[in-house]
């Protein structure tokens, strides 16, 4: 094995070794059935947030948004089934909600020339003050229907329903950015906007879809993190923002420009989930996988730094 | 006389990149007070060999003495503690910096009370400034200077401190005509002081102006050396394996059809209502320095500029495009200048670059926005044939390509359709001159094809070789409309004089 393909497929082999790792100090653990399924529930909303992410880096900006949009989505969905509304009403608000939050970052950043990291930050806040108002701040679980729950729990086919929700959202993305018109145009603005917007492309329209979409999969995530737990908090989905980067992150390791894709950040959803996981079953207290998160984060970018330095 | 030791001597410099002799035997003398040329096609070897001098690479065999003894150059810091200072093409300076701060960024600062003394900094700056360019703003930012100051920024920082040997890499190619004539004379300032100066440029009338010696490099290895009155533009062409004979004319044409009429249109830099037709298959120059309205016209035809008056029409029916997306749909077609910053995606494969602007065109159904990925390889091997793209694979990426090859590349996005209008912006600027005639053919090809053309340049010859009309734009509006039947030998100097009018 050359050194080049170490570099590049570093990160790929560390998820493996680090699978195997895990396997071979908790025999019938790790790697039981058990624990895949609990795996992939765990990283499901992440993996939707990470998803959303990676569109909005695509196009070469941030989105700081996605865990507020997410926590407003699911606050929109209980409040209106706490007031007896049924799932046919709710579920399309919510989802609407989060796209018209991203659409406002849209406009913000393409028409209003806001820089994305201050604009995003500030539609989230103002999101996530709606949230916590529409809440009224306490914990809302009333009236929630079973079919709702259903979303987010179960299997079918042995495969959980919230891994086939991650991966039909992670194909799908994959897919438009890959073969369609909209996603070449999606990779030309993050690769060179003047170039993109001088080649005639409508870069204005595409940045604010892109970041509509990543809105409504944001809001996505929300609600299935709802359904799964049954019971939604104003703040639940703040703690996606900072791991959904890292994943974005670690996924770029996986390109030989640095460029984001759907594919590397779920690599990086599941190197940071892995990790989480089996240190748990180690009994490795949380605030050294928290650090050693990190620690990953670092040297799967240090891995690349180096890599590039070759010719 | 026995002339003193060189400044600079390189005696048999080699060196290879594995199987590739970047440089082969290459020897080179430097007196101090004298303005060396360096010239060759991209490829070369005039990059290795700055880069060696620079301390960048180490040759692989042969000897660097300055002033007679023997130094060894491993790394930038042994170039320039022997008083090389080298300016790279676009040296990188810190915009929010003026031009003190970059001048001693990386050198010792002066001190006082164990401060950083910023008014002996200051100080030595000015000394150096108010001799070759006194007019430049040493407080103000760097990002708040235009191209041809900051080019002033790099040559004081380079002559700061006892800089003994100035080696130029391609230092006028962002500059006009004007600016970089301005910039010669300061470089001669400079060379009366005793310094010894490189200048690697493809512009070889200015070798042949400023330079009292030339070394002509073709595949790493000298070809030719000249000095006095051998040294003439031609006698380097030659020697780089090009025609001296002058460059193929566009040939005379029928008239045909009006594609676009620009009746009294004004917007951006356009001073006054201008008004312009071209005809299918003619090629117009617009002749001007930078800013003097030639882009701002483009810029509007392609709906990137707002329209403020007058009225535009393609084949008679009116047109007002409200973004360059109306422009591809009516036909017409754009290279911008600038490729790096404004036409390439470099990080992209040339696939990706080439199909771009018209994608939808490989639509696998009219109603499914996914290109057909078969057809649209074939389109980009066509498109690619018909422009003479060199490359090995349509999935490398954009910046493994040479200059030419690149913008080659970016013609070739509009050469799998039939447009009306194409404009071009600087098309064949900073490439090589092989690469240039290569491209002249193409823009003379596409009219033939029935386009109608129009070139916005800032090189006179470029426009004398193109245009069966040159419009001759300053401050703003069209000065002079000279047409085919005028631009003859004789009728050259005619429009010289009105460029002189222009650099005035």
């Amino acid at each position: 094995m050359t050194l080049t393909t170490l570099y590049r497929y570093g990160t790929l082999i560390a998820f493996f070794l680090l699978c195997l790792g895990f396997a071979l100090a908790s025999p019938g653990v790790f790697a039981s059935q058990a624990n895949v399924v609990n795996l992939l529930q765990q990283v499901a909303t992440l993996a939707i947030v990470a998803t959303a992410a990676t569109m909005v880096m695509t196009i070469g900006e941030f989105d700081l948004s996605v865990g507020f949009v997410a926590s407003l989505s699911a606050v929109i969905c209980f409040v209106l089934f706490a007031g007896g509304y049924d799932m046919t009403l709710a579920i399309p608000l919510a989802l609407l909600g989060g796209m018209v939050s991203g659409t406002l970052n849209g406009v913000m950043v393409s028409r209003f020339g806001v820089p994305s990291f201050v604009a995003t930050l500030a539609v989230g806040t103002i999101v996530s003050g709606l949230a916590f108002g529409l809440s009224g701040g306490a914990s809302l679980f009333q009236n929630v229907p079973d079919a709702f729950k259903a979303l987010g729990r179960g299997a079918i086919l042995g495969v959980p329903v919230l891994a086939l929700w991650f991966i039909a959202v992670m194909a799908g993305t994959a897919l438009v950015l890959a073969r369609t018109e909209f996603g070449r145009r999606v990779q030309a603005i993050g690769g060179n906007v003047v170039a993109a917007r001088l080649a005639g492309l409508p870069v204005m329209r595409d940045v604010i879809v892109t970041f509509a979409i990543a809105g409504g999969l944001s809001a996505l995530a929300g609600l299935l993190l709802a359904a799964r737990l049954g019971s939604v908090q104003h703040t639940m989905g703040e703690p996606l923002l900072l791991p959904a980067y890292a994943a974005v992150f670690i996924g770029t390791t996986m390109s030989p420009t640095g460029a984001p894709s759907v594919g590397g950040t779920l690599l990086g959803v599941l190197i940071t989930g892995v990790l989480v996981n089996g240190m748990t079953i180690m009994g490795v207290e949380p605030f050294v996988q928290r650090m050693m998160t990190g620690v990953i984060i670092l040297v799967a970018v240090l891995l690349r730094h180096f890599g590039r330095r070759d010719p | 006389m026995p002339r003193p030791d060189p400044v600079l001597a390189l005696e048999g410099l080699g060196k290879s990149f594995g199987a590739t002799h970047a440089l082969r035997d290459v020897s080179l003398t430097l007196h101090s007070g004298e303005a060396h040329g360096l010239v060759g096609h991209n490829g070369a070897g005039k990059s290795t060999l700055i880069k060696i001098v620079a301390g960048v690479h180490q040759p692989d065999i042969g000897t660097i003495s300055v002033q007679g003894v023997r130094v060894d150059i491993n790394a930038p810091v042994d170039a320039y503690n022997a008083g090389i200072r080298v300016i790279h093409q676009d040296a990188p300076l810190v915009g929010d910096f003026d031009t003190v701060d970059n001048c001693y960024l990386g050198r010792p600062y002066p001190r006082r009370w164990g401060m950083v003394d910023k008014s002996a900094m200051r100080a030595a700056v000015a000394a150096i400034a108010k001799e070759i360019a006194p007019d430049l703003p040493i407080d103000r930012a760097v990002a708040l200077l235009n191209t041809s100051q900051r080019q002033f920024v790099r040559l004081v920082r380079a002559l700061l401190d006892n800089g003994r040997i100035l080696v130029l890499d391609e230092p006028t190619a962002a500059l006009s005509a004007e600016e970089s004539q301005r910039f010669f004379d300061v470089l001669e300032k400079v060379r009366a002081r005793g310094t010894a100066i490189v200048l690697v440029t493809h512009r070889l009338d200015e070798i042949a102006a400023v330079c009292s010696r030339a070394t002509v490099l073709v595949d790493g290895a000298v070809s030719g050396r000249f000095e006095g009155s051998d040294l003439t533009a031609g006698a380097l062409v030659s020697a780089m394996g090009g025609s001296e004979s002058p460059e193929a004319k566009t040939p005379d044409r029928t008239p045909t059809s009006t594609v676009l009429e620009l009746g009294q249109i004004k917007a951006g830099g356009l001073a006054a209502p201008t008004s312009l037709s071209l005809q299918s298959g003619e090629i117009v120059a617009l002749y001007g320095l930078v800013g003097s309205g030639r882009s701002d016209l483009l810029n509007a035809i392609w709906g990137s500029e707002k329209l403020a008056s007058g009225t535009m029409t393609i084949e008679g029916t009116p047109y007002r495009p409200r973004s360059p997306i109306d422009a591809v749909r009516r036909g017409v077609s754009y290279v911008p200048s600038d490729r790096h910053r404004t036409g390439l995606f470099e990080n992209k494969s040339l696939l990706f670059n080439a199909t771009l602007p018209l994608l939808r065109r490989f639509r696998m159904a009219d109603w499914l926005p996914v290109p057909n990925r078969q057809r649209e390889r074939k389109a980009f091997v066509d498109a690619a044939r018909s422009v003479g793209l060199v490359y090995h694979s349509a999935d490398q990426l954009a910046r493994t390509l040479s200059g030419g090859n690149q913008q080659k590349l970016i013609f070739s996005r509009w050469a799998h359709r039939r447009s009306k209008v194409m404009l071009l912006d600087e098309p064949t600027e900073g490439v090589d001159i092989v690469a240039k005639a290569a491209l002249r053919k193409i823009i003379r090809d596409m009219a033939k094809d029935g386009n109608g053309v129009l070139v916005s340049t800032s090189d006179r010859d470029e426009a004398l070789a193109l245009g069966d009309r040159i419009l001759v734009f300053r401050l703003g509006t069209i000065v002079a409309d000279i047409p085919r039947s005028q631009v003859t030998p004789t009728a050259l100097s005619t429009a010289a004089q009105s460029m002189e009018i222009v650099a005035a």
